[in-house]
């Protein structure tokens, strides 16, 4: 059995002056003929969001209010002829009110909460995935996942659909923004994910196959 | 039913093992079923252009990607001179928040404590994401073969793994696990598992594969992952993934186990940054990886799903004897896989030829170092020194350096053989002497004479051999320089 | 200006016509050139091997017979032994200070052939002439070490008929890597066959380098496949006194 005082023994304090010798090698990163690109701010991170989303296969649009918000919910609910849609059970999605639309239309609502039976079972059956987000990163098309009450992990995760709706707002910059919000706020949630377009996968022959565990078809809308 | 059992072919799985120990003469002898295999030079250079190219790309448009560099050096610098203190504040902080720390000096330490903890909870299966630490110390097959009456079914959930699982293969790159086949041989694996043809369609075997590891990752009672990165600090674990796998086994099953060497360690969550906006830009070209998940102890309160236990295992394995040496700098490596995709060598050689879980020039120079030298004398000698590999290395390790390091390492441990010795001591001599030098160069133009031919020396035996196998041997000029400069140049 | 000549030992003993070469091209441009009596060799080979107390002995005795004048310059015809001694031979002496400072002082002298061309005497064309399509193959420690990449090439642009080609995987290593092409000469053989595939793919009938090194090893094996490519050092190619 291995003994905690045993083991720090074998890694106890080590000094060393590392020498940092980058290479001279002209590597397009780290050493640049001419200048760097420019480090600019982004100036519209909503837009940069969508276009760095588009890019991994995601689809984003920009939605000028909850009503919007909704119709595109439940046309994607035809769409991908629905018979299920599981949604996180937080206030921001109760007053996005697709819960009574979508039953007319013959699709069944379930929210993730205490109430939820068989929330497992649920979530493998749903066709699609609905949640907010806590942020978005505009420079990755990512966003920002947080686990919590009614935040149900697998919500976002087991449908092969999944929409996100966020409000205009929580968009930010850069990732290294997001992390120092994070080290800031001194107190880290015991889940954060950064989610960033449709799962995928390289491995077979290298090509590119979407969806592999993950929902293949992903949308976020941002509100505002 | 057919469970997802790996395919227990005794050669694959003992080939390794066996280029493990053999690797005292074997790399080039391995190396040449790899050159005869044109299908896998063709995936390994077409992964290598897009992995590199999508680098390049991304790297390229960092602004302060040179400033990262070097901050991702100093992070793992400073994290390893006070290893001991960031391991204290990582146990304590992952206990604060109500998971478990295990100290584990080896692999058996680890391999047994997960034994245990899968004993306790009468677990059947255990569905894993991808982890480099974890095939190090060879995990599934001990767990399967050590522990046989805990009946255990351990799957690997990443899709190149979970194939190479059912062939009983090893992953041959640390990104890409099954660039050594074909889409026709994943649908013949696939198709034994299914009990049905599959066609070689890469749209319907991912369709298998996610209905079928699916069932696993819902009936799983452990979920396992590695980490990318530990931050001390908060105690949190970060994993990277494209597929969701690791998020899956995180978040479904009641049990989370990390398995991560304790060179993972950064100090602080703002650190995070640094070496998020590098690895996978450095590995795969893409900007942030599809899923880059923080777990920071078990499911929060109020929060229904995510493991409700959390088991953090720090691995040494001979990575703490590797401290305050001047090999440390191979600890601070992010497996990204940037060396494997640059490297020459690499590229016609396979991963497989490596006969260790590390290839490329990582693996070159990791698996002597944490297994020893008599273990792999081979590796430090499978390189040109070219320097590709420093070169797009996102944290700085003087990769080839260390390589030469090494073979220095060999030569002083006497491991270098005789013969070498004594040629090298010869060639010492011989260049500390410009008299001795000059009638070696006179010798050697007599002695050509009897093996040249046309101008070239043809194949000889001897130590020569092996380039004149294959190359022809420029002879020895009838005046050297030396001789010509005095004989008229130096006058002009 | 002062320039001592460091010719590598194989230009010295398999391709004298490159150090020839590099003498008669500086001297056209008016640089008193010296080559000091007593030099063997950089001790790379057993460097390479791990046999560094080797490599200090030899790298020592390239130390006392280049100390011996206060160049301006050492200029060598070799990318790769330039950068051994430039960067290396500190590397060997890190923890013997007295050698090391030697080797710093030394090092920085030390200059390849076309970097000096190009960098110091701010010369890019030599009215040279040489007809043939041309590949130029950078040695890994000439981009690496020294980062000399554009200098060959822009001399090589100033030769009249030469037609200087791109082709694929320029920064691929050729494979010969000192003894590593002895001892993996499979592997060795294989980098080789990848950077000959470049070659045909881009037409060219020459390959020029600034590494004998690099072109003993792909010409080596050019030749053995039956290719009739020329084989060059830049130096040859630049060489006023060459016939034709």
């Amino acid at each position: 059995m291995a003994d905690r005082a045993e083991f720090m023994d074998k890694v106890r304090h080590r000094t060393r002056t590392g020498k940092y010798r980058p290479t001279h090698a002209p590597d397009v990163a780290w050493t640049r003929e001419g200048a760097p690109p420019d480090k600019e701010p982004i100036e519209d991170p909503s837009a940069r969001f969508l276009e760095e989303l588009e890019a991994v296969g995601g689809h984003g649009r920009r939605v000028k209010d909850l009503e919007e918000a909704r119709s595109y919910v439940l046309d994607l609910a035809r769409e991908r002829e629905a018979k299920l849609l599981l949604r996180w059970g937080v206030g921001e999605l109760t007053r996005l009110g697709v819960d009574g639309p979508l039953r007319k239309d013959g699709v069944e609502v379930a929210v993730w909460n205490d109430d939820l039976a068989d929330s497992k079972d649920v979530a493998s059956r749903a066709d699609i995935g609905l949640s907010t987000a806590a942020w978005a990163i505009a420079e990755t098309g990512s966003l920002v996942l947080e686990g919590g009450p009614g935040r149900g992990r697998i919500v976002t995760l087991l449908p092969p659909s999944y929409v996100a709706v966020v409000p205009v707002d929580r968009v930010l910059s850069t990732v290294p923004e997001m992390i120092r919000k994070y080290a800031e706020a001194g107190n880290v949630p015991a889940n954060i994910c950064f989610h960033t377009g449709p799962s995928r996968s390289g491995d077979i022959e290298m090509t590119l196959a979407i969806g592999v565990h993950g929902p293949g078809d992903v949308h976020v809308l941002l509100v505002g | 039913m057919t469970t997802s059992k790996p395919a227990r072919k005794h050669d694959t799985e003992d080939r390794r093992r066996e280029g493990i120990s053999s690797n005292r003469e074997g790399f080039n002898q391995r190396s040449r079923k790899a050159i005869g295999d044109r299908q896998l030079h063709d995936a390994v250079a077409l992964a290598s252009k897009n992995l590199i190219g999508g680098r390049n790309k991304v790297l390229g448009s960092l602004p302060d990607a040179p400033e990262l560099r070097e901050r991702a050096y100093r992070i793992k610098q400073e994290t390893m001179a006070n290893l001991d203190r960031y391991l204290e504040q990582m146990a304590d902080a992952v206990e604060a928040r109500g998971g478990n720390v295990f100290f584990a000096s080896d692999g058996e330490d680890a391999i047994r404590y997960v034994a245990d903890l899968a004993r306790r909870k009468g677990a059947k299966i255990i569905a894993k994401s991808k982890s480099m630490a974890t095939e190090e110390i060879e995990l599934n097959r001990r767990l399967e073969e050590d522990y046989p009456d805990l009946g255990l079914e351990i799957v690997e959930t990443d899709l190149g793994e979970w194939i190479a699982q059912l062939a009983g293969e090893t992953p041959s790159h640390i990104v890409g696990p099954i660039l050594h086949m074909n889409r026709q041989r994943v649908a013949d694996i696939l198709s034994g598992v299914a009990g049905e043809k599959l066609p070689p369609d890469v749209e319907e075997l991912t369709k298998f594969a996610r209905k079928r590891l699916r069932e696993k990752f819902l009936a799983a009672e452990i979920g396992m992952t590695g980490a990318n990165f530990g931050v001390a600090e908060t105690g949190t674990i970060c994993t990277v993934t494209n597929e969701g796998n690791a998020r899956l086994v995180t978040s479904v099953p009641p049990v989370h186990v990390v398995v991560m060497g304790i060179e993972k360690l950064i100090p602080k969550f703002d650190d995070l940054s640094t070496f998020v906006q590098l690895l996978a830009r450095s590995g795969t070209g893409q900007k942030v990886t599809v899923y880059t998940n923080f777990i920071t102890g078990p499911r929060a309160e109020g929060e229904m799903d995510g493991a409700e236990e959390m088991h953090l295992i720090l691995l040494d394995n001979g990575r703490s004897k590797l401290l305050g040496t001047e090999f440390e700098e191979a600890l601070y490596c992010i497996r990204c896989g940037a060396c494997l995709n640059v490297c020459p060598v690499y590229r016609q050689a396979g991963g497989h030829t490596y006969g260790s879980t590390y290839s490329g020039p990582i693996g070159a120079v990791i698996t002597p170092l944490l297994k020893g030298d008599k273990e792999a004398k081979d590796l430090p000698h499978a390189s040109s020194l070219c320097g590709a590999c420093s070169e797009a290395c996102p944290v700085g390790i003087p990769l080839h350096d260390l390589l030469l390091k090494l073979r220095n390492r060999q030569v002083n441990e006497g491991l270098a053989g005789k013969g070498q010795s004594v040629a090298f001591k010869g060639f010492e001599n011989t260049m500390r002497s410009p008299a001795l030098y000059k009638i070696s160069g006179k010798a050697g133009r007599v002695a050509q004479k009897v093996v040249e031919k046309d101008g070239a020396i043809r194949p000889l035996p001897g130590p020569l051999s092996g380039w004149t196998n294959t190359r022809d041997l420029p002879p020895l000029a009838p005046k050297s320089f030396r001789e010509l400069w005095k004989k008229g140049l130096k006058d002009g | 200006m002062r320039v001592a000549l460091f010719i590598p030992c194989y230009v010295d003993l398999i391709n004298p016509e490159v150090g020839v070469g590099a003498v008669r091209v500086l001297r056209r441009l008016g640089v008193d050139v010296i080559y000091p009596d007593g030099q063997t060799c950089c001790g790379q080979p057993a460097f390479n091997s791990g046999f560094f107390d080797e490599a200090r002995g030899v790298a020592r005795h390239f130390l006392d017979v280049f100390e011996k004048e206060e160049w301006d310059y050492i200029v060598c015809p070799s990318g790769s032994c330039a950068t051994m001694v430039s960067h290396y031979y500190p590397f060997i002496f890190e923890d013997l200070p007295e050698d090391r400072e030697r080797s710093e002082s030394l090092g920085h002298r030390v200059r390849e052939f076309s970097d000096f061309l190009v960098n110091v005497l701010g010369v890019t064309d030599l009215g040279a002439n040489h007809e043939g399509r041309a590949v130029f193959h950078t040695g890994c420690h000439q981009r690496r070490e020294l980062g000399i990449l554009n200098e060959p090439r822009e001399l090589l642009r100033n030769v009249s008929s030469l037609d200087l080609l791109d082709w694929e995987n320029e920064e691929l290593c050729c494979g010969f890597g000192g003894t590593f092409s002895i001892k993996m000469p499979d592997v060795s053989t294989a980098m080789a066959d990848e950077k000959i595939a470049a070659l045909e793919k881009s037409g060219a009938d020459t390959i020029i380098s600034c590494d004998s090194s690099c072109l003993m090893h792909l010409g080596g094996r050019l030749k053995r496949t039956g290719h009739d490519t020329r084989i060059m050092h830049l130096a040859q190619i630049l060489d006023p006194g060459k016939a034709g």
